[in-house]
């Protein structure tokens, strides 16, 4: 009996979904345990164990697959409990990272504080000053080398570092995306000053290697953190292994990756764990579509503290302009977007005094400690979760299953004494204010996502996870301009559930002009030689890397995407290249047509400015390899009726697009049979999570127990 | 008759603050529901914010690269209501133009504005900064009805002045500083009149870059416009016009009462500068403010004279400006950015005064005087808000600039001309309670930064010989933040041009506050016939890896012209390089009251020198484990104290010698009466 296991941690919860092959799904949580991840880990197995009836040892035996989203990484960063590292950097460019494009300080902190200029801070060095140095190399923009490296000068360098006690080197050169030449010689020098049986022996990184692109501050950032996180994940990670080995688990450990796909523990690069829960999440949400045809979703992932989304467009992930910020540091890192905005059930309703008293909501949160005012944990200011409680959303008595009992006075009295007393208006008025603005401010952050990439949000469906997703899922796609919404019923674990469905994947990117449309000359290029050079090149390590993992050169697809401008434009835009090869004008025309295409849908036509020049500035090559994903059991329909069972009773519920409190049906979703069919009002309790169901809006449970909503009837406009 | 003049309107500058209130917007007004408007608000501020990512993400010029933009939506009277940006000054400025259009040419015939026009600007009498600035708005009808306004400002640079990079130093009159042009159509029916790009393409140095950054500019007010009525379409005009003025009200409502609860008094400030272009002279800007209520009043009396034939003067609207951005950015910062801000702001500039220009002055080094009265507000404001948030009480930034302008054919021979990103590369001041950021950006952009230096010689024609810190902070109890010591060579080009601007090599830019020291002065070294590539090819550890050791002991070899940071352009060979500083921020307090750990935990990191730590800090220590010797520092600091006791006189002693006192005649030529230029 094969199983396959997938783990999402996150920073309450460990999320667990367990499939057995061509069957049952079974999901579950366990608190995180910060202090040893592996013993919250475990002990998700044995729940997943048991709820297959099957011992662990036999359960992991069993296991084909164990696929994992870790934070290890993450945890490292925010704790700072990373090794004394080394840099080598070129000479003249030793405080690259304490510059950070001087606006370094404004990376990975809210609007709000960033517009506090009094206040700003930088993030403290992963590496401190006196642990850089520099060796006196240079090459320049073209790969030309300028001051060629001396090697006493490096191994005196070397010796500094050593003395210093660094217990890694990260080899940071200027132009090394080009000609990473000077990387890899003092890669040579210190292998072989200290080889690998000595115990001065210690990882050596290359930027280049981490990320062969252009902009040396987020090149070396991406590995100065990759290498800051490498040693504890790679200790954590063999740890755990041990364990899984010794509670019967044969199999390698597959991590999943931000970029999309998942890769062995052995072959997997620190820095492309991080955030690899919510890219999970996304892919989950297109498993799901495919199934349906729905070609463009937009995921989102309300939690308490924050707010996830990510696209799905015309069925695929696209990578698009992103530099992800890593704690506080911008990296460069092919990674998926999954934007996170700090709104959740934990955002707290203040009132702005300076503003005539006017009620806001966020960006500041009551976490998950002490949390909203209802956990009763200590919090007192009023939440999205006080309100939804005081709305009648949530069953003060099943929370989290029954886990957490809520207290509907405190939520009252937090939001009485904070909102509706200094404005004048009684407790279920403010409660109203406050979900319609977090609701509608939720709704059109995601707007302007959606339409800054391109798209016209109106031909998407919405999938509502998390805890608190499907409860405002309604009420804000109408900001959204969506009309469509599924919720899962692994919603509260899709991250997990999304692992389930990624491919073996790895992204292989370079950074490399080439003016396919000349500005100078107005003409094409005829140099087809240097395009197809950098994509053999790609490929040769792509094949040669999934080789290592077990796979056959003829399993590998491959896909090509392009980072392209106009002339001296600073930023790029991505687009899908139709040929691997070029051989003729007409191909370059082609990846020319296809970006002002591109250019044209996301900015308008207007904007097109083809005469000044048109550049390839960085490649990206997918090489993919198709893996066998969970499957989803059909089940027979029963009628549109849910049964006598499934209706739990009523309770007075306030309907935002019904402006007034209706005598409300309450269902519990374990009881509902697919192919029941509810019509707002209605609210859906599940173990961990609410679905609410406004008026004018259709419930369906489909043969997969998937849930659709469909807004059936027109009310009033948001914006 | 038609309100053409052909020349300056002279009205319509001064409309800085919010038009009257129409009795529509006022009815409108009333009828919001407070909730519907918090979530309008919201969704205006979010199509701000896709028009600048628009903006930015199309646009080519360094200005556009590093973030040097701002994006509004407008009344339909032309008032600034929602801005996006970080560059503080266009949500004081950015109406001008647009009161311009709504006044000019709505009614005028011949131009006219309909659906579909936009709208071209950068004349420095209407934007208030400098021609370097351009605009571009269109205006949004809904159903015929002229609803608002859309537009984006972004610095472009090149305009073909006589220097590249649109602030020529050597300008004798405006007529040497490229096109400066009041609000032109340039595009109708939704489309840009070829003819009139052209005309434009024409007049620079690099067409590219304009031509991309006008479409940039095109793109996000089009696609904001797009946004604009699909919320009319849903909510209605009255709530629309209603939504955007309550914006305005609320924001000065808001600041008001911020103002109010400052103390009354009048606080001063008179900064002297130290250059008028490419000549070293010296003139003062005096500045004071005067809290009143809720009124802070502006006042200049004092401050030297327009200079006919330097490009040295600002119109009043430029120090208007700036001194939002100390506003908005340390005072505001709570508050929403729009024109609303400046009801809190009465203002009197005296007639010909360098800060009040006329007639053909030359204005394209305005930004300096400028930032310098910023200098003052960072003074006045710590002042005014010690005893009502005293964590605000910050030494300023850096404020003298310092950053190169080129122009010439790059590497693959394509025209270029610019500035470089490094004016954004300066340190920030010290706080009351910490150290300001070593290279925190610039003051006065901070959304922008400095770019990559693989990313500038991607398609600029050098190679960077170091770009390090510089320990040129103001030290203090807290010291200033560092800035950046760069050095360029020409590369792969026969030639380019080159030239640098800013202030501050004789008289500090920026002055510490509270007992803490000046930023220091920096100057430029331009290196023509270099050893460079020689000891490329040779001996490279013999070449300097920051500005401390091209100053110590790496001096590289060649023809060396140390210069005042003003220099005008002039051509550099291949292997020819540039060294120039960002500066510092100034510092905070007494530097005896540093805590000695601090100091040595800055020479560990190489923020301070050996020099500074035992000359200005007083730090007694191990130089080899930097341990403090905490009983010998106490002793050298006691000594120090009582040192200046004996150095000082009483204050009736020191008016009388100072007063005495007078610089050099040569300095004061553009001076005025010295040391009250009014009292000529």
């Amino acid at each position: 009996m094969g199983y396959t296991v997938d783990v999402d941690i996150g920073g309450t919860f460990t999320d667990f979904c367990g499939a057995q092959r061509g069957g049952q799904i079974t999901l579950t949580k366990t608190p995180t345990t910060h202090y040893d991840l592996s013993v919250g880990f475990l002990r998700g197995l044995k729940e997943l164990a048991k709820s297959f009836n099957t011992p662990l040892k036999k359960f992991l035996s069993e296991c084909d697959a164990i696929h994992y989203c870790t934070t290890l990484g993450t945890n490292a960063l925010i704790e700072r409990t990373g090794p004394k590292l080394g840099i080598i950097t070129t000479a003249g460019f030793e405080d690259t990272v304490a510059i950070g494009r001087a606006r370094s300080w404004a990376d990975g902190i809210s609007g709000m504080e960033n517009k506090d200029l009094a206040r700003i801070m930088k993030p403290i060095p992963l590496v401190p000053r006196d642990m850089i140095v520099g060796v006196h190399e240079r090459i320049d923009s073209s790969g030309n080398v300028v001051l060629p490296i001396r090697k006493d000068d490096v191994l005196e360098k070397l010796q500094y570092l050593v003395e210093k006690g660094a217990m890694g080197y990260i080899i940071c050169l200027i132009s090394s995306y080009y000609n990473p030449s000077h990387e890899m010689m003092i890669k040579e020098i210190i292998e072989e000053e200290y080889p690998e049986d000595y115990l001065g022996s210690m990882p050596v990184f290359l930027s280049h290697n981490i990320s062969p692109k252009m902009g040396e501050y987020t090149r070396f950032t991406s590995a100065v953190v990759n290498a800051y996180i490498h040693s504890v994940m790679a200790e954590e990670l063999s740890r755990l292994i041990w364990e899984l080995k010794d509670n019967g688990y044969a199999r390698p450990l597959i991590l999943v990756q931000n970029v999309g796909g998942m890769k062995k523990v052995t072959r997997t690069r620190a820095i492309l764990t991080y955030n690899a829960g919510p890219v999970s999440g996304l892919y989950g949400s297109r498993y799901l579509g495919d199934l349906y045809g729905m070609k463009n979703i937009i995921f989102t992932d309300m939690g308490g503290t924050s707010y996830d989304i990510g696209i799905v467009s015309d069925g695929q992930i696209r990578t698009y302009d992103f530099i992800p910020v890593i704690d506080r540091w911008r990296t460069n890192i092919p990674a998926i977007e999954v934007k996170s905005i700090g709104a959740g059930g934990g955002s707290i309703a203040w009132i702005n005094r300076l503003f005539g008293n006017r009620l806001e909501v966020g960006p500041q949160s009551a976490g998950s400690m002490p949390g909203p005012a209802c956990y009763d944990q200590g919090g007192t200011e009023p939440t999205v979760t006080d309100a939804d409680l005081i709305l009648g959303y949530l069953n003060p008595d099943n929370y989290l299953g029954g886990k957490m009992k809520l207290k509907r006075d405190l939520a009252e009295k937090a939001i009485r004494e904070k909102i509706a007393e200094p404005l004048g208006i009684d407790v279920m008025e403010a409660a109203v204010r406050i979900r319609r603005i977090i609701d509608a401010k939720m709704g059109q952050e995601v707007f302007n996502e959606v339409v800054l990439k391109g798209y016209d949000p109106r031909e998407f469906v919405v999938f509502a996870c998390g805890g608190a997703g499907p409860s405002h899922a309604l009420d804000i796609a109408p900001y959204m301009e969506v009309k469509k919404v599924v919720v899962s019923p692994f919603s509260p674990v899709f991250g997990a559930f999304g692992a389930s469905t990624i491919d073996i994947m790895q992204v292989f990117d370079r950074s490399r002009m080439i003016k396919l449309f000349q500005y100078a000359t107005q003409a094409y290029t005829e140099d087809y030689e240097t395009f197809n050079g950098i994509v053999k090149e790609l490929s040769d390590l792509a094949l040669r890397d999934l080789q290592m993992e077990g796979y056959q050169p003829e399993e590998v697809k491959f896909a090509l995407e392009l980072e392209m401008r106009y002339g001296m434009q600073y930023n790029f835009t991505k687009v899908e290249s139709p040929h691997l090869e070029l051989h003729s004008t007409q191909d370059v025309m082609d990846i020319c047509r296809c970006f002002e295409e591109t250019y044209a849908q996301v900015y308008t036509p207007e904007a097109a400015f083809p005469q000044g020049g048109i550049n390839i500035e960085n490649f990206f090559l997918k090489a993919s390899v198709p893996s066998k994903h969970v499957e989803l059991m059909a089940r027979e329909l029963s009628g549109e009726t849910p049964g006598p069972d499934a209706l739990k009773g009523t309770r007075t519920v306030y309907f935002v697009n019904a402006s007034k409190s209706l005598e409300t049906p309450i269902y519990a979703f374990e009881m509902l049979q697919p192919g029941n069919v509810i019509f707002g009002p209605a609210v859906i309790e599940a173990e961990d999570t609410t679905c609410v169901i406004n008026p004018g809006w259709r419930f369906v449970m489909d043969q997969y127990r998937q849930c659709l909503l469909e807004q059936v009837e027109h009310k009033t406009a948001a914006l | 008759m038609s309100n053409i003049t052909y020349g300056r309107d002279f009205e319509v500058v001064q409309r800085l603050k919010p038009e009257p209130i129409t009795p529509e917007e006022a009815r409108a007004m009333e009828n919001l529901d407070p909730t519907d408007f918090e979530i309008f608000n919201h969704k205006m501020n979010m199509i701000g914010l896709e028009g600048k990512e628009t903006t930015q993400k199309l646009g080519a010029s360094a200005g556009m690269r590093w973030g040097d933009v701002a994006f509004g939506i407008y009344t339909a009277q032309g008032d600034l209501a929602i801005c996006a940006t970080g560059i503080w000054f266009h949500a004081a400025l950015g109406q001008i133009p647009v009161k311009y259009i709504v006044k000019h040419w709505t009614g005028d015939p011949s131009v006219g504005v309909k659906e579909g026009d936009s709208f071209f600007f950068n004349d420095p009498f209407y934007c208030g900064v400098h021609g370097a600035d351009m605009g571009l708005a269109v205006p949004v009808f809904y159903k015929d009805k002229l609803i608002c306004f859309t537009g984006a400002i972004v610095h472009s640079g090149e305009n073909g002045a006589t220097e590249p990079g649109g602030n020529p130093s050597t300008s004798r009159s405006r007529y040497d500083e490229g096109f400066l042009l009041p609000p032109l159509k340039i595009g109708e029916g939704y489309a840009l009149k070829e003819d009139i790009m052209t005309m434009l393409t024409n007049f620079v140095r690099d067409p590219r870059t304009l031509v991309l950054d006008i479409k940039a500019r095109l793109a996000a007010c089009r696609i904001a416009q797009r946004r604009i009525l699909d919320v009319v379409g849903k909510k209605g005009v009255d709530f629309f016009l209603g939504g955007l003025r309550k914006v305005m009200v609320e924001t000065a409502s808001a600041a008001k009462k911020k103002v109010m609860e400052l103390p009354d008094g009048t606080f001063r400030h008179p900064v002297f500068m130290d250059t008028v272009g490419p000549e070293s002279s010296l003139i003062k800007l005096n500045v004071e403010v005067e809290k009143k209520g809720d009124t802070l009043k502006l006042n200049f009396k004092d401050t030297s004279p327009m200079i006919p034939d330097r490009p040295m003067n600002t119109y009043f609207q430029g120090i208007i400006g700036l001194t939002m951005v100390y506003l908005c950015g340390w005072f505001f910062h709570n508050l929403p950015a729009n024109n609303a801000l400046l009801e809190v702001l009465e203002w009197e500039f005296p007639p010909d005064a360098l800060v009040n220009a006329s007639g053909d002055t030359p204005t394209a080094n305005a930004p300096f005087p400028q930032v310098a009265v910023c200098q003052s507000m960072f003074h006045i404001g710590a002042k005014l808000t010690y005893n009502y948030d005293h964590l605000r009480a910050v030494a300023p930034w850096y404020h003298g600039f310092g950053f190169g302008v080129y122009g010439g054919f790059n590497q693959w021979g394509e025209p270029f001309a610019d500035i470089t990103g490094e004016m954004n590369a300066t340190g920030a001041g010290a706080r009351p309670d910490a150290d300001g950021l070593d290279v925190a950006g610039s003051f006065f952009a901070t959304m922008s930064d400095c770019s990559d230096v693989e990313t500038t010689e991607a398609d600029k024609p050098f190679v960077y010989l170091f770009r390090n810190f510089f320990q040129n902070h103001g030290p203090g109890k807290y010291r200033g933040g560092n800035g950046t010591g760069y050095g360029i060579v020409v590369h792969k080009v026969p030639w380019i041009g080159i030239g640098t601007l800013g202030y501050g090599s004789k008289f500090p830019a920026s002055v510490g506050i509270f007992g803490g020291y000046a930023a220091s002065t920096s100057s430029v070294q331009f290196l023509r016939g270099s050893n460079i590539k020689e000891l490329q090819a040779t001996n490279g550890e013999a070449i300097p890896s920051n500005m401390l050791e091209l100053y110590t002991n790496k001096p590289l070899e060649g023809q060396r012209n140390m210069t005042q940071i003003t220099t005008p352009v002039g051509p550099m060979m291949e292997g020819d390089a540039v060294f120039i500083a960002a500066g510092g921020g100034a510092g905070y307090g007494d530097v005896l009251e540093r805590d000695p750990a601090l100091v040595v935990e800055d020479l560990r990191l190489s923020l301070i020198t050996q020099w500074q730590a035992k000359n200005v800090y007083r730090v007694v220590y191990d130089e080899k484990t930097l341990r403090v010797d905490e009983e010998a520092t106490k002793e050298l600091r006691e000594a120090e104290k009582r040192e200046r006791l004996t150095r000082g006189v009483p204050y009736e002693d020191f008016e009388k010698e100072w007063l005495g006192k007078r610089p050099s005649q040569d300095i004061l030529k553009y001076y005025g009466a010295y040391p009250n230029p009014s009292k000529a």
